[in-house]
């Protein structure tokens, strides 16, 4: 049976008019993907690629030119299929004269929550988030990070099915990036459907069950992490002391050699015959520390397309 | 209903904690007080004076408050870009800014009574009763601050604070000048004359509103010359939240169709 799409895009375009003489400037050409009921879906690509826009068009902040959309099987803005939404801006601005607690009780009566429900809920999120020491902190006190926190809890207000969220990590440190990240994956955990956008790519390879990678306005690839990166080996990074008299084997032209005190890091292309250099330079007195064979990681396919501008083929 | 009140009560929540309105209040708190001691150098028109600065305090601050906030209350949702958080909610753009519209007639609702209830403090003190007339010209002064306010907040669906509070204070000053500017039309004629005509049929009759507190009697106020009984107040008060709602439709429009950039 075919997985249920709980949003999808086909074709969005958008073009803003800017500046005095209304400069036209397309931020949007041609972004489709869909994203499966369930999974977590990493949005990727460099800054000013679109994916913002993008998030807005879905999110009916912004009307797309062209294309279609739809959230939960209902058209954007629908405010039925807004109920069972959750959503967080790129870097949230909330009302700063607000307390959390006031913040996330409007949120939760906007969210069409009792008042009672909405406290309890409330309750519940600050600690999800680890925020309980500023329950009535006014919001201006907030640090960047705490507020990418309560950002997070006000879009989980309405327990939504599908939590959509702009640029999550930006702004925290590397702990507060982990327990996002936990976070994500205990929503999945929980049945719900996760769609966040990004540029942090290690955050992407360890959560995403897929991706859709935009450059330039356009979609250049979706699909499994699994299926987008190639298996095959890409090179071999050798850790080795050198032999104290005597010579390393020979090394193909353009090697990459790192020296670090008496030891040598060298990258190796992938087409190397890394074994017999290896069995050479110990047999020359070399001492082998460590061998890391590498496949082609996701920064590199990132880095290869953003680069090339070029669109190979999505895997569906 | 529910999402526009809690829209209304953040916007009133919004306004009560801004600092810069105490400083109006205090101004016209200040300016009804002053009449207490500018009455003891008139003879026997102590009281009057009392209502008449009175009243133009509670106009002239009222209609500042309104304009402040009217103009900034969709243009800082926009810049502040909380707009971004509140709209992906399930509410209706519509709803928003009806829930605004009401956050905003509630504060100043709350606002001239406010201003009210230190002007009949100040009438108290010069030994005058409880005066209904003062009471059906402070209602008149909160029916036109909810149309200036209404103006201000469709400015505010596409426009800049500073020209929003230009345009809406330009509306307000012809607005309440409406017979004179009809009569400068009557007497140019020709082209000037039906434009000017025009103008008159779509700009608000804020005169309307404006009780001249030199006549205040026991029972009536008067807005120039015309006795306000009742069936003025309640006629009034039709004609400025109809007027108020057909405005407030037009930001809606504006407002649902913008793009949030």
């Amino acid at each position: 049976m075919a997985a249920e799409s709980v949003l999808t895009a086909a074709g969005l375009a958008k073009t803003f008019r800017l500046g005095f003489f209304r400069k036209k400037v397309q931020a949007v050409k041609d972004v489709s993907f869909h994203v499966e009921r369930g999974e977590i879906f990493g949005f990727l690509g460099p800054n000013g690629a679109g994916k913002t826009t993008t998030l807005k068009m879905l999110m009916g902040l912004v009307f797309p030119d062209q294309g279609q959309a739809s959230v939960l099987g209902r058209d954007v803005g629908n405010v039925e299929a807004k109920r069972r939404l959750g959503y967080l801006p790129e870097t949230p601005y909330f009302y700063e004269y607000l307390t959390q607690e006031e913040f996330l009780d409007f949120a939760g009566r906007l969210s069409g929550l009792s008042y009672p429900a909405a406290r309890k809920r409330r309750d519940e999120l600050i600690e999800r988030v680890g925020l309980g020491h500023a329950r009535n902190r006014p919001l201006r006190k907030f640090s960047k990070g705490m507020l990418q926190r309560v950002g997070i809890a006000q879009a989980l207000m309405g327990d939504p099915e599908l939590v959509v969220l702009d640029e999550p990590m930006t702004g925290l440190d590397p702990l507060g990036r982990k327990e996002v990240r936990d976070l994500i994956v205990s929503l999945k955990r929980e049945g719900k459907t996760v769609f966040f956008s990004t540029h942090i790519l290690p955050d992407v390879e360890m959560i995403c069950d897929r991706v859709a990678l935009v450059v330039a306005g356009r979609t250049v690839a979706e699909g499994p992490l699994s299926q987008l990166l190639s298996a095959k080996l890409v090179g071999t990074e050798v850790h080795l002391r050198p032999p104290t008299h005597g010579e390393l084997p020979p090394l193909p032209p353009g090697v990459d050699r790192l020296v670090s005190g008496t030891d040598v890091r060298l990258d190796l292309p992938g087409d190397f015959d890394v074994d017999a250099f290896l069995v050479s330079a110990v047999t020359a007195g070399a001492h082998v520390i460590s061998v890391q064979p590498r496949r082609e990681s996701l920064e590199e396919y990132f880095v290869a397309h953003v680069h090339a501008g070029k669109s190979p083929q999505a895997v569906p | 209903m529910t999402r526009v009140l809690a829209i209304a009560r953040n916007t009133f929540r919004e306004a009560v904690r801004n600092k810069i309105l105490y400083s109006l209040l205090l101004f016209a708190v200040a300016l009804i007080l002053a009449s207490l001691a500018l009455g003891e150098f008139t003879l026997g028109e102590g009281l009057r004076l009392t209502r008449d600065l009175g009243l133009y305090g509670i106009d002239m601050f009222s209609v500042l408050i309104a304009i402040f906030l009217g103009v900034n209350m969709l243009y800082k949702e926009l810049q502040l870009k909380t707009v971004y958080t509140i709209l992906p909610k399930p509410i209706a753009r519509y709803q928003f800014v009806l829930g605004k519209w009401l956050g905003l007639v509630f504060t100043l609702a709350l606002q001239v009574a406010a201003m009210g209830v230190v002007l009949q403090v100040a009438l108290f003190t010069q030994g005058a009763g409880f005066e209904p007339a003062v009471m059906k010209a402070e209602w008149l002064l909160f029916v036109n601050v909810v149309v200036v306010t209404s103006i201000a907040l469709a400015f505010s669906a596409f426009s800049t604070p500073f020209l929003s509070g230009v345009f809406s204070l330009g509306i307000f000053v012809v607005g309440r000048a409406i017979p004179d500017f009809l009569e400068m039309g009557h007497k140019a004629g020709g082209f000037a004359g039906t434009a000017v005509d025009w103008a008159g049929k779509v700009l608000p009759n804020l005169h309307l509103f404006f009780p001249s507190g030199a006549v205040v009697g026991a029972a009536h106020v008067s807005v120039h010359g015309e006795l306000v009984n009742l069936d003025y107040v309640l006629s009034t008060t039709l004609y400025g939240l109809g007027y108020s709602a057909l405005v407030v439709a037009l930001a809606v429009a504006i407002f649902r169709k913008r793009d949030f950039v």
